[in-house]
């Protein structure tokens, strides 16, 4: 017997609970005896089953302005990333034409350690800084793309992990034209997705990410979607599934998942958006009210979705434990950095102190959050915060340790 | 009531959560990340607490347990009270004791203030003592005693501490686990340091020294000398040397000689028979008390001087922090730097530092 799962669940931006309706479709389609084929074979079961996985190509092409064959499903989100940054660096590289990679100290880990990987192969990486709200300065861009000619791909997410700040994408594309015509865009859209429209062409983007994990579709896919003929190596070598960009056989039942939730996501955007934008309201307002608490990220420009906070003087793995044990589940951070300890990347990059960093709690809540979720939160933060202050968990003798 | 239980991953904490759990607690398990496992580190080494993979294991056993685990960041206070100090003791010609450094410094002091931070009445751990009446007892299992690395925790910590397998032994605490299905039943005990990883100890001193500032020069070998100050040969470096060691000296003689003291200055090791290296009495620094024992006093007790060394019967005067132990029978020294702990039969009274 693990030990069970928190009540109220405000950790949507780590991964979103399966929609009731994208599960039947799973379910269904892993029981369907008709739909055991590979979709890759020629005969009537495979053809079958290949109709599955173009249905759902359609349905993902569809929700962010593509044609299906600009879709390459893949396991994820990080693979996405992985593909897009290695795929696409690596054809310039092998092209002659300029091959480094310009993207933020703010990116998900994996667009910044496929990055910093780029590096080593000889990439160059260029960082563009952030303020203390993690904006973006678009002048900042251009100086940076005229000072780097060497950036043959530019990589900046829609809407940050952390701080669920949206980024102009548009506006940004349009600088990157302008100063660079050359460099390819690709947009990390994983937490914009189902948030706000994306749409590769209205964006302009050549490169873009999706995870149906994170709009409450299944785990394990994911897509790159890019403009029709650009040149992406594959990451891996065997079949000719995806065109040749990502072989191996393809996951039907999570596909068909992912179509469904990702047709789900674009019909229902408005709804969960406005659903969302009402319970974090709500959620900052008991938060301003608490002693030492600081709200981070851009207050003009987010998702609505994701409160970045931090309180002084406290340990914010401390008030997660906490809260966890009270049946809250949120985080520190990103997921896919806990396992580290380390304190977020995204508020050092921003300019934070390390104990202020650590200080943090991201709350993020979802289609299905009720605001009796947030106002135990709320009800249970000042007992926590009284409790972990008091006990001074002295930071005499701490020292930050670089790994 | 709600405790913490300090995680190491290996069966002792994870059959110390076991009973708790099954004497009807509400237990949470808190393993502390205290270094990052070198690109050396062997695998399938016997398993070294709070190493990357023991961590998955205190993960595992308390999903066996159905308690919820956690995992906190101490890596930077371990480099500092424990690490650096360990380095900066072999460098000075001193033998430093990690483990009572982690206990006080990194276990029963941060810990202690998360466990409160949590909520918890208690924090627990898997150490083989005993904590009865406010006092610490050698624990049941004598070969398995563990109180010679606690008494620096002092006595406020204490009173927060649990120590489920005092009465327990270590074959039992085997059976136990193997009951309840822990992977790590038959693990073999952990012996050498945490943080050394697959190389010895003079590697990690040599390796951190300049970081701390150190003159590298002192880890030089300098001139091992006789009583009369006669050169017999050479050593490797201070931080190679231990007082009581007898091998790897490489000098001539034919009696047997042993490290009686180093003399940092001179990066001069003096060596000398075995009759040489016995001593009437020890002069201690930073006495704990973890008994009611007063601020002046002269006390009848056993002093035992390493892990597992064998008390030995002396009279003990203390003077607020300071503390002068006269042995009945001349005793081998042990090295400045090393931990002297005081008992009363198999009472914890305190013990302080040698000097040196």
């Amino acid at each position: 017997m693990v030990y069970g799962p928190a009540v109220r669940y405000l950790d949507h931006n780590a991964t979103t609970p399966l929609d009731p309706r994208v599960r039947d479709v799973v379910i269904a389609v892993l029981g369907d005896a008709a739909l055991q084929a590979n979709p890759s074979s020629v005969h009537g079961p495979g053809q079958r089953a290949r109709a599955v996985v173009e249905q759902a190509r359609r349905a993902v092409a569809r929700a962010v302005g593509a044609a299906p064959l600009e879709v390459t499903f893949t396991s994820g989100g990080t693979e996405a990333d992985n593909l897009a940054l290695l795929g696409a660096a690596r054809a310039l590289r092998a092209a002659g034409r300029p091959a480094g990679v310009l993207t933020t100290a703010i990116e998900h880990p994996a667009v910044l350690a496929t990055a910093r990987a780029l590096a080593q192969e000889g990439h160059p990486l260029v960082l563009l800084p952030v303020d203390r709200c993690a904006r973006i300065d678009p002048g900042a861009l251009d100086g940076l793309l005229r000072a780097h000619p060497e950036v043959g791909l530019v990589s900046l997410a829609a809407a940050n992990h952390e701080l669920g700040n949206i980024y102009d994408l548009p506006a940004l594309v349009r600088v990157v034209r302008d100063a660079a015509p050359h460099a390819l865009v690709h947009s990390d859209a994983v937490q914009a997705f189902g948030k706000i429209p994306v749409d590769l062409r209205g964006w302009d983007l050549d490169l873009l990410s999706l995870s149906a994990h994170k709009i409450h579709g299944p785990k394990g896919v994911g897509a790159l979607v890019h403009r029709r003929g650009l040149a992406i190596d594959p990451m891996l070598h065997g079949g000719a599934q995806e065109r040749g960009r990502r072989p191996g056989s393809e996951s039907v039942a999570l596909l068909a998942g992912f179509g469904v939730a990702a047709g789900l996501a674009v019909a229902e955007l408005e709804a969960r958006a406005s659903h969302c934008a009402a319970l974090v309201e709500r959620l900052r307002d008991g938060l301003r009210r608490l002693p030492g608490a600081e709200i981070h990220g851009d207050p003009e420009r987010n998702t609505g979705t994701t409160v970045n906070v931090g309180f002084a003087g406290c340990d914010g793995q401390l008030l997660l434990i906490n809260l966890d044990l009270a049946g809250i589940a949120v985080a520190t951070g990103a997921a896919c950095s806990s396992g580290s300890l380390a304190p977020s990347p995204v508020l050092l990059a921003m300019g934070f102190e390390p104990a202020q960093a650590r200080s943090a709690l991201r709350i993020s809540v979802g289609k299905d959050t009720r605001v009796d979720d947030i106002d135990a939160l709320l009800a249970a933060l000042p007992e926590v915060l009284a409790r972990v202050r008091g006990a001074a968990v002295d930071a005499a003798g701490w020292r930050e340790v670089t790994v | 009531m709600r405790i913490v239980c300090a995680m190491s991953g290996g069966v002792d904490s994870s059959v110390a959560a076991a009973l708790l759990v099954e004497a009807g607690h509400e237990v949470l398990g808190l393993t502390m990340r205290l270094y990052d496992a070198g690109a050396r580190e062997p695998t399938g080494r016997a398993g070294t607490c709070c190493s990357p993979a023991e961590i998955d294991q205190a993960r595992n056993a308390c999903a066996i347990l159905g308690i919820p685990h956690y995992t906190v960041d101490e890596r930077g206070r371990f480099e500092g009270a424990v690490i650096d100090d360990f380095v900066r003791a072999y460098a000075s010609g001193r033998t430093p004791n990690p483990c009572v450094r982690c206990n006080e410094h990194v276990k029963f002091g941060p810990l202690l203030a998360r466990a409160r931070a949590l909520g918890a009445a208690a924090l627990a751990t898997g150490h083989y003592a005993r904590s009865v009446d406010g006092g610490l007892w050698r624990a049941a299992d004598a070969g398995k005693d563990q109180s010679y690395f606690l008494f620096a925790m002092g006595l406020p910590a204490l009173a927060d501490v649990v120590f489920p397998l005092g009465t327990w032994l270590k074959d039992q605490v085997r059976a136990k686990a193997r009951a309840l299905g822990l992977a790590n039943a038959d693990a073999p005990d952990s012996q050498e340091l945490c943080f050394v990883g697959g190389g010895d100890h003079a590697d990690v001193v040599e390796a951190r020294a300049a970081a701390l500032g150190i003159d590298v020069a002192t880890l030089a070998p300098g001139p091992i000398v006789d009583e009369s100050g006669a050169v017999l040969g050479e050593h490797a470096g201070l931080h190679r040397v231990t007082v009581g060691q007898r091998r790897g000296l490489r000098i001539a003689g034919s009696e047997p000689r042993y490290v009686l003291r180093v003399i940092p200055e001179r990066r001069a090791v003096v060596v000398g028979g075995a009759e040489a290296l016995r001593v009437e009495a020890l002069a201690l620094g930073d006495f704990r008390r973890l008994a009611p024992l007063g601020e002046r006093a002269t006390v009848r007790a056993q002093v035992q001087i390493r892990h597992r060394g064998r008390p030995a019967p002396a009279t003990l005067e203390l003077d607020g922090a300071a503390a002068r132990v006269r042995f009945d029978e001349p005793i081998a020294a042990a090295a400045a730097g090393q931990a002297a702990v005081v008992y009363d039969g198999d009472r914890v009274l305190g013990g302080g530092w040698i000097a040196g």
